[in-house]
């Protein structure tokens, strides 16, 4: 065996226990990338299995959160509509506060006019009792004068009746005497005269004499409407005629019947027909017509 | 020896029992290793040759 085998073998040998000790070191280390794998793989499953779960929550939550918004967006609605509603109410509400603030300025301005009428009616209730205290004052004192005038109008009465018993008396004295002188008188065939009493008797007012003017309106007929018992005249209030008058037709020398005036215009007059002659055949167009006869 | 004697001789026999055993010991050693990478292989990936 040459020297170069034997260093070939020695090295050979040398070699070999250093690259099996780094191969042997190596693999000793080396990680388990089964097991590596079989964790990861097991860890994705659960993962997976965790994010199917999440996914399904995530659904859940999901379905919750629009059914939650549909009804939030109900109650939205709802509560919109009430908002409208009492937004309304509050500008009508407002309206009538506005209308009862210039009612109450109304009533207090009427107030503060009926308090100074008050006032006013105070004062003149103030006058007016005095006056009464002074009309009361002279009430009593006409009162007073009153009695004194009865007094005084009983004792001229029980006068006058003493007055009048004397007169009653005096007549029948003066029957006695006239009597007696009569009888004396007859025997010498005569009578006596009456005598004028020295004493004028006391006259008494009499009423005025009233005298009656003629109002002497004289027309003619110019219309007659025998259905309702109407005819119109000639004359109107231009020449006198007044409601209430009374005109007589006459044709000729024959009375027709009266007129009285109900409805007065400026050239004629419109009236009633009463006591129509029906032997005269009522009045026509042309008949004259007077106040007086 | 000469080629001669080695031509002659029946029975082989090692020139020196030191360097067979260092190249025992090497293969040995190379055995060992693969037999550990094998074992550790099976193990681990619970075959030798195939990619799991």
């Amino acid at each position: 065996m040459s020297n170069l085998t034997k260093i070939l073998i020695v090295l050979l040998t040398l070699s070999a226990i250093l690259l099996c000790g780094i191969v042997v070191t190596y693999v000793a280390n080396a990680d388990n990338y089964r097991q590596k794998y079989a964790s990861l793989n097991s860890e994705r499953d659960s993962l997976e299995k965790d994010k199917e779960s999440l996914n399904n929550q995530l659904k859940e939550k999901i379905q919750q959160k629009d059914d939650l918004e549909k009804s939030l967006n109900g109650q939205l609605s709802t509560l919109k509509t009430r908002a409208d509603d009492l937004q309304a109410k509050i500008d009508t509400v407002e309206r009538e506060r506005a209308e009862l603030l210039e009612r109450v300025n109304g009533w207090a301005s009427i107030t503060k006019d009926f308090q100074a009428t008050t006032e006013k009616q105070t004062e003149l209730l103030s006058t007016a009792q005095e006056d009464v205290k002074q009309l009361k004052a002279e009430e009593i004192k006409l009162s007073k004068d009153l009695e004194q005038t009865s007094a005084t109008l009983i004792e001229k009465t029980a006068i006058i009746e003493a007055a009048e018993v004397e007169k009653r008396r005096l007549v029948e004295e003066k029957a006695d005497l006239q009597n007696r002188l009569d009888k004396t008188m007859q025997a010498g065939g005569k009578v006596a005269a009456a005598g004028t009493p020295v004493t004028q008797e006391k006259g008494y007012a009499l009423p005025a004499q009233t005298t009656a003017a003629a109002i002497n309106l004289k027309a003619s007929v110019s219309e007659v409407d025998a259905k309702n018992s109407l005819a119109t005249i000639s004359i109107g209030s231009a020449d006198g005629v007044k409601e209430g008058m009374k005109f007589h037709v006459t044709r000729g020398s024959e009375f027709v019947c009266d007129v009285l005036i109900v409805d007065v215009d400026t050239e004629k007059a419109v009236g009633v027909l009463e006591l129509v002659q029906s032997a005269t055949g009522g009045p026509k167009v042309g008949d004259n017509a007077a106040t007086n006869l | 020896m000469s080629p001669e004697a080695q031509i002659h001789s029946t029975k082989p026999a090692a020139a020196s029992n030191l360097y067979t055993a260092l190249l025992a010991i090497a293969f040995g050693v190379v055995l060992a290793t693969a037999a550990f990478v094998a074992v550790k292989c099976y193990f681990i990936y619970e075959t030798l040759f195939k990619i799991p």
